[in-house]
């Protein structure tokens, strides 16, 4: 599909060059007041939401309810009582254990299947291989009630409960997050040298020796990448956590729509409150992505360059 | 998984992919430049395989994955109720009867028409706004990288929160309505009756156009050095570069984007049932909506089976085009059928 892409030079240090601005004017796509433009709008796109979110989490309820952009009286209390008014505590900290849980199991497990994938031949592997790839598109909604019934069933035959624990999310997370972080440890590991490897063999490595001594070492921004992408399907997953948790399991995701469902009884909803705990539920997600913004976006940035 | 799996997940599957086509090509110059010969590019094929890793990994997605995927046929030939739930094994079979009624006196074909047309209606307004914003943004100047992290705020923040906020802003009376009467318009309710596609339509946009910006991005330094130099002489005029040097680049990455995304979009369960809660308004009934209400709020379980069946064939045709368009192997790989 893109075979045009397929030959690139690397990232040329041109722009650095005294004579710089000769090369900018080269590569210029876009004359300058039209480059302006676009910029403000799809900046102001972004930023007034994001901005009003912010103001309105300082807001009361009754400022945010009568449209307030700009708060007529700014106060953190929202901040304060969000982790009185519902479970939001509750919900984040099942939130991190279950998504962390499923972040450092399903990266473990993709670098181990990846590695058999992409270093062995043996029957199946492109099936195995097509299969990551369709499976990533299974639509939730299809599979919620199955996978509902069967752990459900899990409980009526042998007596294990699983619907409304942290278990139940965790695995059902952890698999669907194996097919999409196998798929980025294969892609990983391809860009990997064999030399390194076959020197290690030749000095008598076996499989699991190669897989920590060589492998692990050098595929951690893949591993990082893998187990982040999992802790995100965990972090933002509404559809799971709504049919198979509890008060006590639920996580933040579904502790966030308890503000609303809380509030229909004719009063004035805890508007200011959402926006806090939202902006509360969206941090750990924002940091994450500060912290590897290169490793995340990189693939695309960078343009595969390795 | 997909369902809600946010962008955020589309846009590396995308990333892989891209990455795994290119990996296709430019495979040679692996160490110091020189092709390996040909015996050490072999995969190792001796006895000695740790297939036995593929075990957990294989076990988890048969048991949680496939197995409920069959179960799932099977329930959509069955009378499951909440009644005959606890023991669906032996609840009756009716044939086709859930395919019949869903196609014919369900809202099924309503709520098809409703997710097609909102996801192409969204995905035809974000690719010019991602084409727009990856080419202003693909020349260097002074703060590029904080408007670079700006776009992708959209894209950061968890869907939930997204049509969290929103539904705020679109209460009545709410933020948006101000902004909107200070200019003279009055818009309505966002939130109930038939102008409910449109605000869905909106924050879809709002939610996903950074996905077309990052993949555009990638098209665009796939645009070699030479490629503007070549232009220059020429002289071309930026509006003929753009349109005859610069969009054929992006036309692969597109097509990838336009497909990923169309598929993001049916399967997005977590906005619309955010955004407007359950019951949803008959206009935002998309399909996994309504394949949700079915089964956890009518207790139609078979009934929602069959309809998560239907879906299913729905999603294979852009899934199907995804999967031909994907290379799984690079060229190095023995026995590798293209």
């Amino acid at each position: 599909m893109t075979t045009s892409t397929a030959l690139r030079t690397p990232p040329e240090p041109a722009l650095t060059r005294p004579g710089s601005r000769r090369q900018a004017e080269v590569t210029r796509l876009l004359p300058g007041p039209l480059l302006a433009v676009i910029l403000v709008l799809l900046g102001a796109l972004v930023l007034v939401p994001v901005v009003y979110i912010f103001l309105a989490s300082v807001n009361s309820d009754l400022g945010v309810a009568r449209g307030e952009f700009w708060p007529s009286s700014f106060s953190l209390g929202n901040y304060s009582t969000i982790w009185s008014s519902v479970g939001l505590a509750g919900g984040l900290a099942n939130s991190v254990l279950v998504a962390g849980a499923t972040a450092v199991v399903s990266a473990a497990l993709a670098v181990s299947t990846a590695f058999v994938l992409v270093r062995y031949n043996f029957r199946g592997r492109l099936t195995i291989l097509r299969g990551l790839l369709g499976l990533q598109s299974v639509p939730g909604t299809l599979m919620v009630l199955p996978v509902f019934v069967l752990f459900s069933s899990a409980f009526t035959y042998l007596g294990v409960q699983v619907i409304g624990t942290q278990w139940g999310l965790f695995v059902t997370y952890l698999t669907f997050a194996m097919p999409f972080s196998t798929w980025v440890m294969v892609t990983y590991l391809r860009g990997l040298p064999r030399e390194l490897e076959e020197a290690a063999r030749i000095d008598g490595a076996s499989n699991l020796g190669v897989l920590f001594k060589i492998i692990l070492p050098l595929s951690w921004p893949g591993i990082v990448v893998s187990g982040i992408f999992a802790f995100l399907l965990g972090w933002n997953d509404v559809l799971f956590a709504s049919v198979m948790t509890r008060p006590g399991s639920q996580t933040a995701a579904v502790a966030l729509q308890t503000f609303t469902v809380s509030q229909e009884g004719g009063t004035i909803p805890y508007y200011g409150q959402m926006m806090a705990a939202a902006l509360v539920c969206a941090a750990p997600v924002v940091v994450l992505y500060l912290i590897f913004q290169r490793y995340l976006v990189g693939g695309l940035t960078a343009g595969g360059v390795k | 998984m997909s369902t809600d799996a946010s962008n955020e997940v589309r846009v590396a599957a995308v990333a892989a992919a891209t990455r795994a086509t290119r990996a296709a090509g430019a495979e040679t110059p692996a160490g110091g430049g020189q092709p390996a010969p040909a015996g050490r590019r072999r995969l190792l094929t001796e006895r000695n395989r740790p297939l036995w890793m593929l075990i957990p990994g294989g076990v988890l997605m048969i048991v949680i994955i496939v197995l409920p995927l069959l179960l799932g046929i099977y329930m959509s030939v069955l009378n499951l109720d909440q009644y005959t739930l606890r023991k669906w094994i032996s609840a009756p079979f009716i044939g086709v009867d859930n395919f019949v009624e869903a196609l014919t006196a369900s809202p099924l074909l309503h709520a098809v028409w409703l997710s097609v047309s909102y996801s192409l209606i969204a995905m035809l307004v974000t690719l010019p706004l991602g084409i727009a914003a990856a080419v202003a943004t693909q020349n260097a100047f002074r703060g590029r990288a904080v408007v670079r992290s700006i776009f992708l705020i959209p894209y950061v923040l968890p869907s939930f929160v997204v049509a969290t906020v929103w539904r705020i802003m679109f209460q009545p009376e709410g933020v948006v309505d101000k902004a909107l009467g200070t200019i003279g318009i009055h818009a309505g309710l966002w939130l109930n009756g038939p102008q409910t596609f449109w605000t869905l339509i909106l924050v879809q946009i709002w939610a996903s156009w950074p996905f077309i910006y990052l993949l555009a991005l990638s098209g665009l330094q796939a645009v070699d050095h030479e490629v503007h130099e070549a232009s220059a002489l020429d002289g071309a005029l930026w509006w003929n570069k753009l349109r005859f040097v610069i969009f054929p680049y992006l036309k692969g990455p597109l097509s990838l984007a336009f497909l990923i995304g169309m598929l993001h979009h049916i399967n997005n369960f977590t906005l619309p049932f955010v955004l407007f809660g359950i019951p949803a308004p008959s206009d935002v009934e998309v399909l996994p909506i309504l394949t949700y209400v079915t089964s956890f709020q009518s207790f139609r379980f078979g009934l929602s089976a069959a309809m998560a069946f239907i879906s299913l064939i729905l999603i294979a045709i852009p899934l199907f085009i995804y999967l031909r368009a994907v290379k799984l192997d690079d060229a190095e790989t023995p026995g590798g059928k293209k």
